[in-house]
């Protein structure tokens, strides 16, 4: 079952090479290192994770953090909601594309996508599950944005709503949020997921 | 405070008069307003109110209300309301004003955002702290208690009574569910 190429959203990408490149690297590792704190990264960059997600990064400090995950030949995304002292809006996505040089971003706002497409770097908008009854409108709310990538929190929850999501967004999926044991890493890719985010660094291969 | 708290583990979360008849036919005196509107909090809620219902309402969802002070007077003084649910602290220091609980909504999406909402603990302590979603609170139970000793209520994806024994069973005080069924089963279990 190639659940992992199938998954591919089918429209136009106005993304250079590195979706495809993201998409084969995760087939190899289905991984993705989660830095909460500077300290965390050498080890993510010895480690055989190829893709660095930034989830409390300093904006006007976090070009050459970005630039060390590249020249290991990894991706390097940025979680733009958490971000201190860069606005929330396509001016601060396109200081973040053209002057940083991120392969994407991360966000739970649909507006925000369309400002990442347009300066060409990665969308993965976040699907926050913490509550069911808000879920049909956060699915609504997705499939009309069209993120490149979805990320599933927290992983507890992904195994319950895996066939509602799949049904609605044919979207790859990460599974992120309390993933800390192997036991919640293999659920998530037994249901499908592309690849799984965390911070725990015995997760990191 | 003169209104009344919560009794037992379980609070039906309801959204409208039908399913609020459908707790009270249980033999439920406590519910929550999960989601839903004004018209809904003026009418069948506020006849329940004046009838010594429990109600408590998540002030992040519900259409209609402002998140400001006329808004929790509202609740507290004409309705009677017992107890209002936010993420936002501020309203909830607001809330203790006007004598009404304060429960304070905390996500557990991922480790940073539990961790940046547990430091975030309103003054005065909140009545109890709400986890959303409810279903992850065995997971992150431990985090909590290395950080507070409030009583955690378990709110979101809690569709059946297993899982809400589960969260029950974690260290939850008090669970909430939008599903009959949950409370059919909960309903047969003594309330203290």
């Amino acid at each position: 079952m190639a659940t992992r190429t199938t998954v591919t959203p089918g429209r136009p990408r106005a993304v250079d090479g590195s979706l495809s490149r993201l998409l084969e690297a995760f087939g190899r590792v289905p991984v993705a290192a989660v830095i909460r704190r500077g300290e965390e990264l050498p080890r993510a960059l010895a480690s055989q994770v190829p893709v660095v997600f930034f989830l409390r990064a300093p904006a006007f400090h976090l070009g050459p953090l970005v630039w060390a995950v590249q020249a290991r030949g990894k991706l390097a995304f940025v979680h733009i909601d958490l971000i201190a002292g860069l606005g929330k809006d396509r001016a601060g996505i396109a200081f973040l594309a053209r002057e940083i040089g991120v392969n994407g971003i991360i966000t739970s706002h649909s507006g925000l996508v369309a400002a990442a497409r347009a300066e060409k770097v990665i969308a993965v908008q976040r699907l926050l599950l913490y509550d069911d009854l808000a879920l049909p409108s956060a699915l609504s709310a997705l499939d009309h944005a069209r993120p490149d990538i979805v990320e599933v929190l927290p992983g507890v929850i992904f195994p319950l709503v895996v066939n509602e999501i799949r049904s609605r967004l044919p979207l790859p999926i990460i599974v992120g949020g309390f993933v800390t044991e192997p036991a919640h890493r293999d659920a998530a890719l037994q249901r499908g997921a592309l690849a799984i985010s965390t911070s725990t660094t015995e997760l990191w291969p | 405070m003169r209104t009344p708290g919560v009794l037992g583990v379980m609070l039906p979360a309801v959204r409208d008069g039908a399913s609020l008849n459908q707790a009270l036919d249980l033999g439920y005196r406590q519910v929550l307003l999960e989601r839903g509107s004004l018209l809904a909090l003026v009418g069948p809620l506020a006849g329940a109110a004046r009838r010594g219902i429990a109600i408590f309402v998540n002030l992040d969802a519900v259409e209609g209300l402002a998140p400001d002070s006329a808004a929790l007077a509202f609740l507290a003084t004409d309705l009677g309301f017992s107890g209002v649910l936010s993420v936002k602290p501020h309203l909830l220091k607001d809330a203790s004003r006007f004598r009404l609980r304060t429960i304070q909504r905390i996500h557990a999406l991922d480790s940073t955002g539990l961790e940046t909402g547990l430091h975030s603990l309103v003054s005065p302590a909140p009545y109890a702290i709400a986890i959303a979603p409810g279903v992850a609170i065995p997971q992150v139970m431990p985090i909590i208690r290395s950080i507070t000793n409030t009583p955690i209520w378990g709110t979101g994806f809690i569709s059946s009574a297993e899982q809400a024994g589960a969260v029950l069973h974690a260290g939850a005080a008090l669970v909430s569910s939008a599903r009959l069924e949950v409370w059919r089963d909960f309903s047969r279990t003594p309330v203290s």
